[in-house]
C-alpha cells in the first residue's frame, strides 16, 4: 500500500469518525414496537376471523390407494426395478446416480451416502412383511426374496416396461400382456391393498422409533408417483407457478421467498423432458444453480459498499431524501 | 369466509403477465399493498418527536 493511499484512508477514517454534530431527536423504540404489535394482532385476529387460514388435509398412502390406485401400483413396480426417482436419485440416499452438481462440483457426490434406501425394500417388501398378508402376496414376498438379484431385477424391468408402454398398457395394470414377471404384479397388487385400508401409512410412520420425526421415505414414495405432482398442479404449489412460495387455496404466499422462487419461472430451469444441451443440464441441476445464484446475490449485497455502480445507486436515485426529507429540507445536501 | 362471502379454499386465479411470466392474484394483492404502504411511509409525515440541538 502506497503512502499516499494509506494517507487518503486515513483521512477517509477521520472524516467518517468525527462526533455526529448534527439535530438529535428522542426516539422511543418499546411505544414503537408496542403499537406495531397491537397493529400486527387486530389485524391477524381480523383477517383470521375473515378470510380462516389454508387447513388442507395431509396426502396420505391410503388416500392415494383408493383415489389413484393404478398410479401407485405402477410406482409399487418401478420401486421394484429400480426406475422410480428416488431409486436414482444418487447420494444422500443411494449409490445409482452423481446427483445435481453445480459444474464441475458434485456437491451430492461429496456429501456421500448418509441416509440410506433402498427402494424395493423400503418401499415395498418390508412393509409387506410387517403384517399377515393373503397367501398370494406372501408367496410373492417369499419368491422375490429367494431370487437373485438379476433375477429381480428382469421381472420387474419387464414388468414396468409393459406396465408403462403408451401404445399398450398405458399404466392401466389389467392391460398388461402376458409375461415372465415373477412375483412383482402380486407385490405391487399387495401395496395398493394395503395401503387401501391405511396399514401402509402406518407402516410407514412407525419404523421403530417412539416419536417418528423423520419422513423421509413417505416423502420420497410421495414424490415418486403422480398423486403428490397432481396435488402440486391443482393447488399451484409447481416451482413453475411460484409455488416455493404459495399457499394452497388462494391465499396469498410468502412474498419474501419471492427473490428465490423467481428464477424457477425462468424457461432455462422449465426444460420440457425431452430437451438435451444446455436447458437440460440447468432443470436437472435447478435447485443447486439457484441457490449458487441465491450465494452469490446475498454476497453482493453484503460487499454492496464496496462494488462500483452498486454503490453509487443511492447518488443516482436518492430515495434517502425522500425518506429523510425533514433533515435534507433543513440542512440541504451537506452532510452535517 | 361466510363474513365476506368468499372461499379461499380454491385455487388462485393467475394473471400471465407474459410467455413464462404470471402471478397470482392474491400475491398481486399483496405486491400491491405493500408498495402502496412502502409509498405511504415516504409520504406521510413522520411524527415529530422532541428535538435537541
Amino acid at each position: 500500500m502506497s503512502s499516499k493511499s494509506r494517507q487518503s484512508r486515513k483521512e477517509r477514517e477521520a472524516f467518517f469518525s468525527r462526533p455526529w454534530s448534527g439535530p438529535n431527536r428522542h426516539y422511543d423504540i418499546f411505544k414503537e414496537g408496542g403499537i406495531a404489535l397491537l397493529v400486527v394482532t387486530v389485524l391477524v385476529v381480523a383477517l383470521s376471523a375473515l378470510f380462516s387460514s389454508p387447513d388442507d388435509p395431509a396426502l396420505t398412502f391410503k388416500g392415494w390407494a383408493q383415489n389413484d390406485g393404478n398410479t401407485l401400483y405402477a410406482t409399487a413396480v418401478a420401486e421394484l426395478a429400480g426406475t422410480s426417482d428416488s431409486a436414482g436419485y444418487g447420494p444422500p440416499y443411494n449409490s445409482n446416480s452423481d446427483g445435481v452438481s453445480l459444474g464441475p462440483l458434485f456437491l451430492q457426490k461429496w456429501g456421500g451416502v448418509t441416509h440410506p434406501i433402498d427402494a424395493a425394500n423400503d418401499f415395498v417388501i418390508t412393509p409387506l412383511s410387517s403384517q399377515v398378508e393373503p397367501n398370494d402376496v406372501s408367496a410373492a414376498i417369499k419368491q422375490w426374496n429367494a431370487a437373485t438379484p438379476d433375477q429381480q431385477a428382469k421381472w420387474a424391468g419387464d414388468y414396468d416396461t409393459a406396465l408403462n408402454d403408451q401404445a399398450g398398457a398405458a399404466g392401466d395394470p389389467t392391460k398388461v400382456p402376458a409375461g415372465d414377471y415373477g412375483p412383482v404384479p402380486d407385490l405391487a397388487k399387495g401395496v395398493v391393498a394395503m395401503a387401501s385400508t391405511g396399514a401402509y401409512d402406518n407402516a410407514m410412520t412407525g419404523q421403530g422409533q417412539f416419536f417418528q420425526t423423520d419422513q423421509t421415505k413417505q416423502l420420497l414414495l410421495m414424490g415418486d408417483g403422480a398423486y403428490l405432482d397432481d396435488a402440486a398442479t391443482a393447488d399451484n404449489l409447481q416451482g413453475n407457478t411460484w409455488g416455493m412460495m404459495n399457499e394452497a387455496g388462494s391465499w396469498p404466499g410468502q412474498q419474501w421467498l419471492a427473490f428465490a422462487s423467481v428464477w424457477y419461472q425462468l424457461p432455462a430451469f422449465n426444460a420440457p423432458d425431452d430437451a438435451t444441451g444446455i436447458t437440460r443440464t440447468l432443470t436437472d441441476n435447478a435447485d443447486v444453480i439457484i441457490a449458487a445464484i441465491l450465494v452469490l446475490l446475498l454476497v453482493t449485497f453484503l460487499f454492496t459498499p464496496y462494488i462500483p455502480v452498486l454503490r453509487d445507486l443511492p447518488r443516482w436515485i436518492p430515495l434517502h431524501r425522500l425518506v429523510w426529507k425533514d433533515y435534507y429540507t433543513k440542512h440541504g445536501r451537506q452532510t452535517t | 369466509m361466510e363474513l365476506l362471502g368468499i372461499s379461499l379454499d380454491q385455487p388462485a386465479s393467475y394473471w400471465q403477465i407474459w410467455d413464462w411470466i404470471s402471478v397470482s392474484i392474491p400475491n398481486l394483492i399483496m405486491i400491491i399493498i405493500m408498495l402502496a404502504l412502502f409509498v405511504l411511509a415516504l409520504v406521510l409525515p413522520f411524527p415529530k418527536g422532541h428535538e435537541e440541538s
